[in-house]
């Protein structure tokens, strides 16, 4: 019987796995962020450009244009961010996510497609907002619908790269790289947990926004906390079903890690759903209170402490889902410090640097 | 073979055409961005409002066109060469995450710097505004600079073959030699592309200033220097063995002879494919830098954007016939001199480091290697190769068999360069053949042979290949029966009847086998030269096939038993006499 989780390269892995995971989990967060908002951001902004057409709501109106405007550096932050999250997952689960890449091809590289169709519609709307007519609306819903589906494909390739055996089967089936997990239970339940987090994230993104315009306009920002309130309020309320629901969904042998079996992942499950829900429940009392800044400053913390425990959860279902599986890790490491160093001393550079890009931008009015 | 292959015609080609577009417009983010910040310079000290007000419009469309379809198809080269060649990426991200680590790092740095180059054109005092342009010109080279190792490597691997060590495949033979071709290449399209753009400007002499400019110093040195450049790259890959004389068909791999190579009749030997793209490249290059010289002369106040769409169309051929020679020097390898383009690696030799035993235990040894899929076969070493089905076992049922594991192999070892009828169509070429004649020919594809051309083992050190006609394939590799599996699925592309396929057995008449399997390729009816005793005896025929390398050098040594040899000069002088060319005259 030839196993079905292809062998490894017979190359020494470059670096600890420790250090390379670390590097993931890193990546993968700081791509969450931008990525929920363009997610969630272009659904929060579609809807107020929506209500913001009757003329009456000028709040609206203002909150669809900020989105529109940040929408192309925020795609560009996701997708830069996105690469590197990407070339770790590979070194770590290349075997499997190479194989299931293949076996989902077209939809796979239509990624590829869907990422410049949605980024030049955003481009088109923050050059062309005022001259598009009822075109923006299309192209607002259009952003929010490719990105998406371009979550969906993603979902598709790390829910079935989870399951290697399956893979072979599916692949006798037919080559070509046209099929789907679509019928893999946790496939939607998953997509709907990362879509709500999504539009939560933007309610936060929303309410700080309007925190930063407190002195420029005081109406804006009041309205922008109560408006990111409410979104972050109601996704996150919601997404407790659907968090259930995903949670039920998983394979048996998983899920029971969550009951019992594994002290450290109920810990970071629990974690992770409570500090959401007091990052949710922070920014409804901002909306609410005297000194909003300091609730949605907390509110934020939390969301961003939530969101690395759930990060964390969702790693430990990959990381039981592929041991049930027969996947194990290189136990051969040749660490290249050399280079380790340079990238590490590099990128603190670039972190400095860009800082300063952007400061100077911000101050320079 | 590890991986499932992608079921689809041509992979190769997706990952050319992704390829292409992105690099004629990666390499103008690299030398645009040093277009915009010294033209802004010359405008700010000149005091010249036009031409500033056009860097800034220009800036826009190079956003617009960099950060997004540049970037996005840059990750879509990744994305496809992980889908085409996964085993190929899974060993470059192996060895060289943190050489892609420190490209992201620029990478990062180069976007962030474009944007706030863009936005900060009215916010941002001149000086930290040219600053920050300064800024994206240096990561946007030094990103070039990160990925051109790992490229070069794909080709020249250098010490790395035996070290296995990241500078010894960054720093390879060609490293140096392509980044200066890229990096001239990057200047070159800056000043197309401001060619292009201007072109829509309305103002006459501003146009001609532009175009004058872009023409003078951005182009046309360019075509001095990227001819040079690449002279110096075909020079270093050769003296890395690359055999880039033999790929060109040429006598050596010096300029005249590869002119000459390119230009000359068609050839029976060497790569055709590589042929035709340098020839292209050549065509287009110069088309391109004499239409370039026609405009600056001449129509620089009245250029179209017709004209302007000719030139980026020449620049655009002339990039995608360069980038697709480089590609074609590294065939078969799609890692120099590690592993083939159908994922099959060479066992690597004593010096190289060996996995520890505890990594062998929990993986097993390496099953892809040449040695080790000859011993296993492919269909016992491929998860992904699908079973036989059970009602295909009889005896009786060989042609069925055949088909559906020929099929499965071709699958495997041939469908990342061939398809059926399509690119690189494999039906024309089994077109007749009997299923003998096409086990010969697969049989001595490629062969292992040391710089001096001597036989050796496949775990030598920078292993060279001599191929079937220099055309740069493969070896098989597989079981005896696998490869008579395939060659009865070829022949039966080829056109044979299913009846006429049976299981090989031992001929009776042994000079007619002998004649199958290692000559009839060539000397056979519908081969390139059909055999012709000429009247020869058996006993000069005997001796001649002794020494059949020194008769044409692309004829291979007999390599059977004096018996065998003596049974197919026999048989040779009761071939038929071919009709003479021109009828039955």
């Amino acid at each position: 019987m030839i196993p079905a989780i292809p062998q490894p390269d017979p190359l020494a892995l470059p670096a600890p796995a420790w250090l390379l995971w670390a590097l993931l989990m890193l990546t993968f967060f700081l791509h969450l962020i931008p990525m929920n908002l363009v997610l969630g951001g272009s659904i929060v902004g579609a809807i107020a450009r929506v209500r913001g057409r009757r003329g009456d709501r000028p709040q609206d109106a203002e909150l669809a244009h900020l989105i529109v405007k940040a929408m192309p550096i925020l795609i560009s932050a996701t997708v830069t961010l996105g690469v590197a999250a990407l070339l770790f997952l590979q070194v770590l689960y290349g075997r499997v996510f190479f194989a299931s890449a293949i076996v989902m091809g077209w939809w796979w590289l239509s990624v590829i497609g869907l990422l410049i169709l949605t980024y030049y519609a955003a481009y088109l709307l923050a050059f062309r907002e005022a001259s598009l007519g009822t075109a923006e609306t299309f192209l607002a819903w259009l952003v929010a619908a490719v990105a998406g589906l371009i979550a969906l494909i993603y979902g598709n390739n790390m829910t079935m790269m989870l399951k290697p055996n399956e893979l072979v089967a599916r692949y006798a089936a037919g080559g070509g790289g046209v099929q789907l997990n679509l019928l893999d239970p946790t496939l939607f339940p998953r997509h709907l947990h990362m879509v709500l987090g999504a539009i939560a994230v933007s309610g936060l993104a929303v309410a700080v926004a309007g925190i930063v315009r407190r002195k420029q306009d005081a109406a804006f920002a009041q309205w922008a906390v109560r408006c990111g309130a409410f979104y972050c309020g109601l996704a996150t309320s919601i997404n407790i079903f659907a968090g259930l629901w995903w949670l039920a969904a998983l394979p048996r042998d998983v899920l029971l890690q969550f009951m019992g079996h594994d002290m450290t992942a109920i810990s970071m499950l629990l974690a992770g759903i409570l500090l959401t829900m007091t990052g949710a429940g922070l920014l409804v009392m901002a909306a609410t209170g005297r000194r909003p800044e300091v609730a949605v400053t907390g509110s934020a913390a939390a969301l961003m402490a939530g969101i690395v425990m759930m990060l964390l959860t969702r790693d430990t279902v990959r990381r039981v889902s592929l041991d049930l599986a027969g996947f194990e890790t290189v136990n051969w490491v040749a660490p290249q410090w050399g280079p380790i160093a340079i990238f590490g001393a590099l990128l603190v550079g670039a972190v400095a640097t860009i800082l300063w890009m952007t400061r100077a931008l911000a101050t320079s009015r | 073979m590890n991986y499932p292959v992608w079921d689809i015609p041509a992979s190769g080609l997706l990952i050319a055409f992704i390829a292409n577009v992105h690099v004629f417009v990666s390499h103008f983010a690299v030398g645009g961005g040093l277009y915009l910040v010294l033209t802004e310079r010359r405008a700010r000290r000149d005091g010249d409002g036009p031409l500033l007000a056009f860097v800034r419009g220009l800036s826009r469309f190079f956003i617009l066109l960099t950060l997004v379809f540049g970037a996005i198809t840059g990750v879509g080269i990744w994305f496809t060469i992980g889908l085409v060649h996964p085993a190929a990426t899974s060993s470059l991200i192996n060895t060289f995450v943190w050489g892609w680590a420190v490209e992201w790092t620029f990478f990062a740095v180069e976007i962030a710097a474009a944007m706030v180059y863009y936005y900060g054109w009215d916010r941002l005092p001149a000086r930290t505004h040219m600053a920050v342009g300064w800024i994206y010109v240096a990561s946007a080279w030094l990103s070039l600079a990160a990925i051109n190792g790992i490229l070069t490597y794909m080709l020249t691997p250098g010490a790395w073959i035996t070290t296995r060590g990241f500078w010894d495949g960054i720093l390879n033979d060609t490293y140096w030699p392509a980044l200066a071709a890229r990096t001239f290449v990057a200047v070159g399209l800056a000043g197309l592309y401001a060619i292009w753009v201007a072109a829509w400007l309305q103002d006459p002499d501003l146009k001609a200033q532009v175009a004058r400019d872009a023409a003078w110093r951005w182009v046309l040195p360019m075509a001095v220097a990227i001819p040079l450049s690449l002279v110096w790259y075909l020079g270093a890959a050769a003296r890395a063995g690359v055999p880039v004389a033999e790929i060109f068909g040429a006598r050596d791999a010096g300029v005249p002879a590869l002119v000459s190579a390119v230009f000359g009749p068609a050839l029976t030997t060497g790569y055709p494919v590589a042929q035709r793209a340098a020839w292209w490249v050549v065509v287009t290059a110069a088309a391109l830098t004499a239409l370039t010289l026609q405009l600056v002369l001449k129509r620089s106040h009245s250029y179209g954007k017709p004209m302007a769409a000719v030139l980026m169309i020449l620049g655009l051929a002339a990039m995608g016939g360069s980038e697709w020679v480089r590609e074609d020097l590294r065939k078969p390898w799609v890692l120099g001199q590690y592993m083939f383009v159908n994922a099959v690696r060479v066992p690597p030799s004593e010096a190289t480091p060996q996995p520890p035993p505890d990594f062998v235990t929990r993986f097993g040894a390496d099953r892809f290697t040449v040695d080790a899929i000859n011993s296993s076969g492919v269909l016992k070493a491929s998860a992904w190769v699908r079973p036989v089905p059970d009602d295909l076992l009889a005896p009786a049922d060989y042609p069925a068999r055949a088909e559906h594991q020929g099929r499965e192999l071709f699958r495997s070892l041939c469908s990342a360069c061939h398809t059926t009828d399509g690119y690189l169509a494999i039906r024309p070429l089994v077109r007749g053949k009997s299923p003998e004649t096409l086990s010969g020919v697969i049989a001595r594809l490629a062969a292992p042979v040391d710089a001096a051309g001597a036989a050796v083992a496949w775990n030598t050190p920078h292993v060279q290949l001599k191929t079937w006609r220099n055309r740069r394939m493969p070896p098989f590799v597989g079981t005896d029966e696998e490869r008579q599996l395939l060659a009865a699925y070829l022949a039966l592309l080829g056109g044979a009847s299913p009846s006429a396929l049976i299981p090989p057995s031992p001929s009776s008449d042994v000079g007619k086998a002998c004649f199958e399997a290692n000559c009839a390729a060539c000397h056979g009816p519908e081969g390139l030269a059909p055999f012709d005793h000429k009247g020869h005896k058996p006993a000069e025929l005997y001796e001649m096939i002794g020494r059949l390398p020194a008769i044409n050098e692309m004829m291979p040594a007999f390599e059977g038993s004096n018996e065998q040899r003596k049974a197919l000069s026999e048989y040779l002088v009761s071939l038929p006499r071919p009709a003479p060319k021109g009828g039955a005259k």
